[in-house]
Order: C-alpha cells, then structure tokens, then sequence
C-alpha cells in the first residue's frame, strides 16, 4: 500500500481503483485507448478490434476455468452460436448493435442448457463433456446452419444514422465500449458472492457444498456467464468481419482459448485474459505474418506453452510479471 | 433392414466397436495410475499410424514399421510420464488435462512437419483378400484389425488379471502409499504403465490406420474412443470392451439409420450416447462410484 493513503470506509478499502496510481493510470490508459485508431494505420485499428474480440471471448472462458476451476473446451462452438445467432438476425433486417446483446444472450442460454448434463460430473468427465458439445455443436453447424462454409453478413444491418459500423474508427470505437463494459462487469463478477463460491468450488468442492454452497448451480451460473461472453465475442465477430465461416468456430478455436486463459493466468480474469490474448492471438498473428510460419509451427509453438505454463507456471504470465514487479520494488536493495 | 445389411453392419460395428477398445484402453491404463486424463493420446495415435506408414513406404516392410512405430509409442508414453505427469503429481486433475493437451499441439505439429510428403494420408501395404461369409465381406484390412485389436485387449486384460506384474501394476494403481510400503517399484510401475499406455495406443493407431485409412484425421477417432472409455468407465479394463462395442454397434447403425435424414450423424452419435450415459451414471457403466471425504 502506498504511504499517505488512508481509507476511513469500508466501501472505499473494497473499490476497485483504491490508490492514486491506479486512477493516473486509469486516466492515461483511456487517453491512449480514445487516441489509438487517429495514431494507428487501418491494420493497427483490425488488429487491436481482433484483440478484443478474443479478450472478451477470453474473459468467459477465465470465468469458467480460472474462477470456477472447470475447464472446458466448447467456447468455440458456443461463440459461434453466438455468431449464427448475430449473423441470421442481421440479414433479416435486424440491426446489429440489437443483435449483439440477443446473440450473446442465445449463447448463454445455449450454454446453460448444455451444462445441465454436467450438473453430475466434475473435472475429467466434464472437460470430455464439453468435448462432447463442441463437436455436437459443429455437426449442427456443418449440416443444418452454415453447409455452404460461408455466411455474407448483409452491409445495412450495419449502418446507425449514417453511420457505417463495420470498418474503421466506428467499429473501433463500439467494440471498445463494449468490451469496457464487459470488463466492468467481469471484474465485479469475481469480488462478489457469485464468484467467492466458484473459487470455493474451485479449490475444494466438496467442502464448498458442506459449507452451504449450492455446487451444480454454481457451475451453471459460471458455464452461463462464460457462454454470455463467448456469444459476444461471436456476435462482435461477425460485426468485425464482412462474413462467417464454422471454420473459426471448431475444436481448435477452444483450444487457443484455453491456451489464453492458462498462458495469460487463470484466475486474474481481466488482467491474465489481456496478457493471454495480447501473448497468444495478437503476437502470435504479428510473428506468423513477419516469419510465415505455417500450420505446424503453430501447434508446436501454441502446444508447448501451454504445457510448459501449465507444468512449470500455473499462475501463467500474470505470475511472472508479478515476481518482476516484487524485484523491482525494493530495487537496488534486495530487502 | 435385410439380413444382409444388419449382417454386414454387425460385423463392421464388431471391428470398429473392438478397435475404439484398443484405443480407449490407452486412456484407461493412464486414468488407473494418475487418475487424470492424457489428452496427448490422439496425437501420440497420429504420430505411431504415421511413422509406420513412413516406414512400411521405404520399402522395410510392415512388421518393421509395426515394430518402430510401437517402439516410438512406449518411449513417447514414458517421455510423457517423466515430462509432464511426475511434475504434476499433487494438482489438479485439469492441470494434468490442459499439459497433455498442449503435448497433443506438440505431437500433431511434429507429425505434421515429419510426415510432410505423406500428410495427405494413405494406406498400408496389404496383400488384398476378401473373404466372403455369405452376405458379408471381409477385406485384409478388416481382418488385421479386428484380429490385432482383440489379440492386444486379451493380452493387456490377461497381464493385468494373471501376472505379477499385473497384480503390481494394480496394486500401485489403487493405493499407491500401500504398495510402496510393500516395497513396489511405485514410479517404474506408474512409468510403466504410461509406456504400455502408449505402445497400445502405436498398435491401436495402426489398427486404426489399416481399417480407416491414414489420415490427418485419426485423431478425431481417437477423441471419440475416450467417449467409449467415459461410457465405460475410466477406471475400469475389461469393461472397455463393453463400452467400444456399444459404440461400435451406436455409430454404424445410427449412421445407417439416420443417413437420409442427417447425413454425417454417425460422427456424432458417439457423443450423444456418451452424454446420454453420463447424465445416468456419472461414473460410466463399470466405473467404480467414489465417496468422498473432505
């Protein structure tokens, strides 16, 4: 705690900007974000919407493995239920920013309905589950939904008053409010009871149930948070993109998602999500593009960091910056 | 439905239903020792079907390739055991599952990049006969694999029912702390039981291979076998079979059933009944229910 900061209530020792740091920070950091697209090119502004696209998809899955230490691997699918969703009410005359909010909730129903059947299972069982629903929810995807691979997203949906939403600075600008929005909202989540009986859960579940904790209600509420964000990462998605295809939306697409949240750091849902999607999704396209790996470089790079994280640092990249952080804080002293 | 079809789609669910066994039996023989899943199977399945594919190409011959390929698959089980099992040992079961997946990333790209000519798949060399059981036909490959899954499941099930290593590696898969007291080798054992793990899963992969053909997606079967090892039970061997053959019979005649209507549901269908299953019996049809304490 830094000297000279006194806290004389309760609430102002539980806000979540407690120090002046946080608010000279807070303010420099709407500065840059605000400023961002008038400094970068066209490609700046598509990469950093790509980011926050999977930050916010990313989000939901921390809520679902970090917090409530279920580890899952349907958030591709479930996002693009979330797309579908967003892309069949655009091209029927829907506007966009109504199909955003309607899609991320379709998901989370759809996910909530998914997890009744895990209401029994715990750890392995439900991680093969979710297996399980990806692949179901692909099949649907392939066969009934999107068989031509390939979805156009009508362009007027994505006009507002004169506004077209769907390139440049506007599609910057709404996709970074509402993913300020879902980070208000995700790190509420886990300082509030919800969240205090997922990490309950999570560290022992058993004990979490003696203790008056209602465990599979618990678990669904989280599959369902995690789906909401996955739907708006889908939804989002398809506002970003001139058109859809289940391509995106397979096993694959869960997998980098868990390797954001293990890489970034489980648990630290805002700030390990970020690290994970700046780390994997954005560098790993910047170095793809610079070097043109190809698709094994890929698995191999992606596939050892997450097990070398997993074995070596659980606390993923949030923990590593943290130990530098402790170095530097009495730096040169050692203690 | 005549004679005909149900015959020839009891025999093919009888080769496809032991074959998902000899598969699923690579998870099972994991789950036993460190009560986690090895999610690095499927790529371990892809890399063996593979580098015997490779092999058997040069002009070696298949027993040489069958041979290297299961030699490949022990020593990558015991790779995975020292590499990513033994510093886990005391976490979570998930920190097991989320290291061995990124091992199925690393595995899946190495077979990429090594098998880069032969990516597109193939076949293995197999002198080609058809045997005619009245209305059913039975090709060379149907008979390797179905010969060759069942020979490994009854010799796998026999060791661990008969043998005193089996009588060992059973006693360190139930209580590990007792069988040390009684002097086992614990981490050989446990070690031991990852390389079979993954010399069943080379010979699985390449019964696999010769039955379905190779190709990049051989690791989807495999995923499809851990539903049988789920609808089974994960603790349990012999029960596999059970569990393959349910599957076996649920995805031929499903996909038979349903072809006009959802075409490609055969995929799927093996999830289904595993969900289905699940939401019964939580611990699979032979899984032994656990009671907790705190």
């Amino acid at each position: 705690m830094p000297a000279g900061v006194f806290k004389e209530t309760y609430l102002a020792d539980m806000a979540l900007l407690r120090y002046p740091i946080h608010w000279t920070s807070l303010g420099i950091g709407a500065v840059l974000l605000l400023a961002f697209p008038l400094i970068a090119g066209n490609y700046g502004v598509n990469t950093a919407v790509s980011l926050m696209i999977f930050f916010i998809g990313a989000i939901g899955l921390n809520i679902v493995t970090g917090l409530a230490g279920q580890i899952s691997l349907a958030h591709g699918a479930l996002m693009g239920v979330g797309a579908y969703t967003a892309a069949y009410l655009a091209n029927n005359g829907v506007n966009i920013l109504l199909a955003i909010p309607v899609a991320a909730i379709t998901a989370a129903i759809v996910g909530a309905v998914l997890a009744l059947p895990s209401f029994r299972l715990k750890g392995y069982y439900l991680a093969m589950a979710s297996i399980a629903v990806q692949e179901i929810l692909e099949y649907m995807f392939k066969t009934w939904i999107d068989p031509d691979q390939g979805i156009t997203i009508s362009t007027s949906s994505k006009n507002i008053m004169g506004i077209y939403l769907g390139n440049g600075m506007p599609l910057y600008y709404t996709v970074l409010g509402i993913a300020v929005l879902a980070v208000i909202v995700a790190a509420n989540v886990g300082r509030s009871g919800l969240g205090r009986a997922m990490k309950a859960v999570r560290d022992n579940d058993v004990s979490a149930q003696v203790v008056g904790i209602n465990v599979p209600m618990t678990k669904a509420l989280a599959f369902t948070i995690g789906s909401l964000y996955a739907g708006l990462a889908g939804a989002l998605y398809v506002l970003a993109n001139p058109g859809i295809g289940y391509g995106a939306f397979g096993l694959d697409a869960s997998i980098e998602f868990l390797a954001i949240v293990l890489v970034g750091g489980a648990g630290r849902i805002v700030w390990g999500s970020l690290l994970g999607a700046l780390v994997i999704h954005t560098g790993w396209s910047l170095l793809a593009s610079a070097f043109s790996a190809d698709a094994a470089t890929k698995y191999i790079v992606l596939g050892g960091l997450i097990a070398v994280f997993v074995i070596a640092e659980p606390e993923g990249l949030i923990g590593l910056l943290r130990r530098v952080k402790e170095y530097f804080r009495l730096w040169p002293f050692r203690y | 439905m005549d004679a005909a079809i149900i015959g020839s789609l009891t025999v093919g669910s009888v080769i496809i239903g032991f074959v998902y066994s000899v598969l699923a039996l690579g998870f099972n023989l994991v789950y036993r020792v460190n009560k986690s899943l090895n999610l690095a199977h499927p790529g371990l399945v892809l890399l063996a079907a593979y580098a015997a594919l490779i092999i058997s190409a040069q002009g070696l011959g298949l027993a040489i390739a069958i041979a290297a390929a299961s030699l490949i698959g022990f020593a990558a089980g015991l790779v995975l055991e020292r590499g990513a099992a033994r510093p886990l040992l005391g976490r979570s079961p998930v920190a097991l599952i989320a290291a061995t997946l990124g091992i199925y990333y690393i595995l899946r790209g190495i077979t990429i990049k090594f098998a880069s000519d032969y990516w597109s798949g193939g076949a293995y060399s197999l002198p080609q006969v058809t045997l005619g059981f009245g209305p059913v036909m039975l090709t060379s490959a149907d008979v390797v694999a179905l010969t060759a899954s069942m020979l490994l499941l009854l010799s796998i099930i026999a060791i661990h029912r008969f043998t005193k290593l089996g009588v060992a590696m059973r006693a360190v898969a139930e209580n590990p702390y007792g069988a040390a007291g009684y002097g086992l080798p614990v981490r050989k054992l446990t070690a031991l039981s990852w390389g079979i793990a993954g010399l069943v899963g080379a010979l699985g992969g390449i019964a696999l291979g010769a039955e379905a053909g190779v190709s990049p997606y051989l690791d989807s079967y495999v995923l499809k076998a851990l539903a049988a090892s789920l609808v089974a039970g994960l603790d349990s061997v012999a029960g596999i079979v059970v569990g393959g053959l349910i599957l076996g019979f649920a995805e031929q005649f499903g996909s038979y059933a349903f072809s006009y209507y959802l075409p490609g549901f055969g995929d799927v269908v093996a999830y289904v009944v595993m969900l289905g299953v699940l939401a019964l019996k939580p611990y699979g049809l032979f899984g032994t229910e656990k009671i907790e304490r705190i």
